[in-house]
C-alpha cells in the first residue's frame, strides 16, 4: 500500500517533468530599435604589430523618425601611426560579393587619439571602417578604442573595443638578398647591407646569404659568419664580421603576414618565448622557397623567424623578417 | 515463479563473475600487448632534419642479416637535430625510444637500436652506420 502510494505520484512527476522538457521554446521577434544604437566587429584576426593596422567595422543607425546620422568618432587609448583614418564612405555587399562603398561624409580628421568623419548625407544607418595604424609607442602595451555615434536628435551610442594586447615583434618585408652583393643580413637592424655596409656595422651582421649551385643540397643558405669556413665557400667577410647566429630550419610555417597574406598561420610573441635553440647550428642550407628559419642572436638579444618569400636560382631571394626582443 | 526467477539470477552473476575473473592478454612495461610474433627486424628507415625534411641523401640499407642500417646523408646536415624513423616488424618496439630530437653527431660511436619481437623474447641490435 505504502509502495503504490510513492510509485503514483512518482510517475505523474516523471510524466509532467517530460512533458515541460519537451516544451518548443517559440522565437520571438525582438523589439524594434527606437533609438540611436551602435555595434562594432574587429576585422583584423592574428597578432597586433607594430606598424600593421588593426581594422574594425563600426555599425550605427538609428530609426528614420529619430533623424539622421550626424557623426561618428573613434578614440583610442594610445594614438595611431600615420595612416589612421576612419572611413568617410559606408560598404555594402552587393550580389556579385563586391564591397561597395558609398560616401556619407568628408574624409576623417584625427587629432591626437581623436579620429571623426562628419556625416553630409542624410542617412540614419551606416558601416564605418576604422583602421589603426598600431603606433611605435603601443609596442608590448595594450590598446583599446571607444567608438562613438551621435545623430541629429543629440543623442550618443557608444561601443567599447578592446584592450588589445599589441606584440613585442617587429617586421620587415620583402627584403631583398644577392649572393656576393647585397649578402649581409643584420637581425638588429632588420636590414640587408652590402659588404661596405656590413663593414660599417659589422657588430650587426648576424647572416650572410649565399647561393651555390653544387652541391644540389646547398643552393639557398643563410649562414652565421661565424660558422665552419665549410659552410661558406668563397665568400670573404668584411672586417670584423664574426657573430655566430644560432639557426633552426623550418618548413610550412607560412606565416600571414610575412607571406604578403596567403596563409592563415602566425607566428606570434609565444613561439619566440617557447623556442629552443639548444644546440642549434650556425647555418641553414638548402633553403626552398616558402622556407624559413628561426635565428637566435649571439648575445641572445634578438630571437627572429625569418621566411623566404621567393628564391632565384641565378642567386638571389626575397626574405621577410619577423623579429622579437627578448 | 520465484525459485525460477533467483536460479536465473544466480546464472547470470556467476557468469559475470567469470568474465570479470578472465585472466587479461598480457601487456609489457609500456602498456604494449605482447603477441605470440617473433618476427624481429627493421624495414624501412627514414632521418628528418629538424625541418621534418628527410636529410638522406639515398635510401636507407638495411641489411637485416649483420643487423645494420647505413645511412648517407646530405652535406651539411646537423646531425645534433634530427628525427629517426625506425619502421618494424609488426608488434616489435624499440629500445630505446625515439622521443623527440636526437643526437647523432658522433659518428665515430654509432647509436644502437635493439628491436624487441612482440613475443618481447627476441632482442636484435640494429647499428645506425651514418656518414656524409
Amino acid at each position: 500500500m505504502r509502495n503504490k502510494n510513492i510509485k503514483f505520484p512518482a510517475l505523474i512527476l516523471i510524466m509532467l517533468t517530460s512533458l515541460l522538457a519537451c516544451t518548443k521554446q517559440e522565437y520571438t521577434i525582438p523589439d524594434p530599435v527606437s533609438q540611436l544604437t551602435n555595434d562594432c566587429i574587429k576585422r583584423t584576426i592574428g597578432p597586433s604589430i607594430v606598424s600593421l593596422p588593426l581594422e574594425f567595422a563600426y555599425a550605427m543607425a538609428l530609426p528614420k523618425i529619430n533623424g539622421k546620422l550626424v557623426s561618428a568618432e573613434v578614440e583610442a587609448s594610445i594614438a595611431g601611426a600615420s595612416g589612421t583614418f576612419l572611413e568617410h564612405r559606408s560598404f555594402y555587399t552587393n550580389s556579385s560579393g563586391v564591397d561597395v562603398p558609398v560616401t556619407i561624409g568628408t574624409p576623417s580628421t584625427t587629432v591626437d587619439k581623436l579620429t571623426k568623419v562628419t556625416f553630409n548625407v542624410d542617412t540614419n544607418a551606416s558601416t564605418l571602417r576604422y583602421n589603426y595604424v598600431i603606433p611605435e609607442e603601443a609596442r608590448g602595451k595594450s590598446v583599446s578604442f571607444t567608438f562613438t555615434a551621435t545623430s541629429s536628435d543629440g543623442k550618443t551610442a557608444t561601443y567599447k573595443m578592446g584592450p588589445y594586447a599589441i606584440s613585442k615583434m617587429a617586421i620587415k618585408k620583402n627584403l631583398a638578398v644577392s649572393n656576393g652583393v647585397n649578402a649581409f643580413i643584420s637581425i638588429e637592424d632588420m636590414a640587408v647591407y652590402n659588404a661596405t655596409a656590413a663593414a660599417t656595422n659589422a657588430g650587426k651582421v648576424d647572416l650572410v646569404y649565399l647561393y651555390r649551385a653544387t652541391p644540389t643540397t646547398f643552393t639557398h643558405a643563410l649562414v652565421s659568419p661565424g660558422a665552419d669556413a665549410a659552410y661558406l665557400p668563397g665568400v670573404t667577410l668584411p672586417s670584423g664580421v664574426n657573430r655566430s647566429t644560432k639557426l633552426r630550419k623550418v618548413f610550412n610555417l607560412q606565416d600571414r603576414n610575412l607571406s604578403n597574406l596567403q596563409y592563415g598561420i602566425y607566428v606570434d610573441d609565444i613561439d619566440f618565448t617557447q623556442l629552443d635553440m639548444v644546440d642549434m647550428p650556425n647555418y641553414a642550407l638548402g633553403l626552398r622557397a616558402e622556407a624559413g628559419v628561426w635565428v637566435e642572436t649571439t648575445d641572445k638579444k634578438y630571437r627572429a623567424y625569418i621566411f623566404v618569400n621567393s628564391i632565384n636560382a641565378a642567386g638571389t631571394a626575397v626574405i621577410s623578417i619577423l623579429r622579437y626582443t627578448l | 515463479m520465484t525459485k525460477y526467477l533467483k536460479i536465473t539470477l544466480s546464472i547470470l552473476m556467476i557468469s559475470v563473475i567469470i568474465v570479470s575473473c578472465k585472466k587479461d592478454s598480457p601487456v609489457d612495461e609500456d602498456g604494449l600487448l605482447i603477441t605470440f610474433r617473433q618476427e624481429c627486424f627493421v624495414s624501412n628507415f627514414e632521418l628528418l632534419g629538424s625541418d621534418f625534411v628527410t636529410v638522406r641523401a639515398a635510401t636507407a640499407v638495411i641489411d637485416t642479416l649483420a643487423q645494420t642500417i647505413n645511412v648517407t646523408v646530405n652535406p651539411g646536415t646537423d646531425l645534433k637535430n634530427v628525427y629517426p624513423q625506425f619502421t618494424l616488424a609488426t608488434d616489435c618496439k624499440l629500445d630505446p625510444k625515439v622521443i623527440g630530437k636526437t643526437d647523432l653527431s658522433n659518428l665515430a660511436s654509432p647509436k644502437i637500436y635493439t628491436v624487441v619481437s612482440g613475443n618481447r623474447k627476441i632482442r636484435k641490435p640494429y647499428t645506425l652506420n651514418i656518414k656524409f
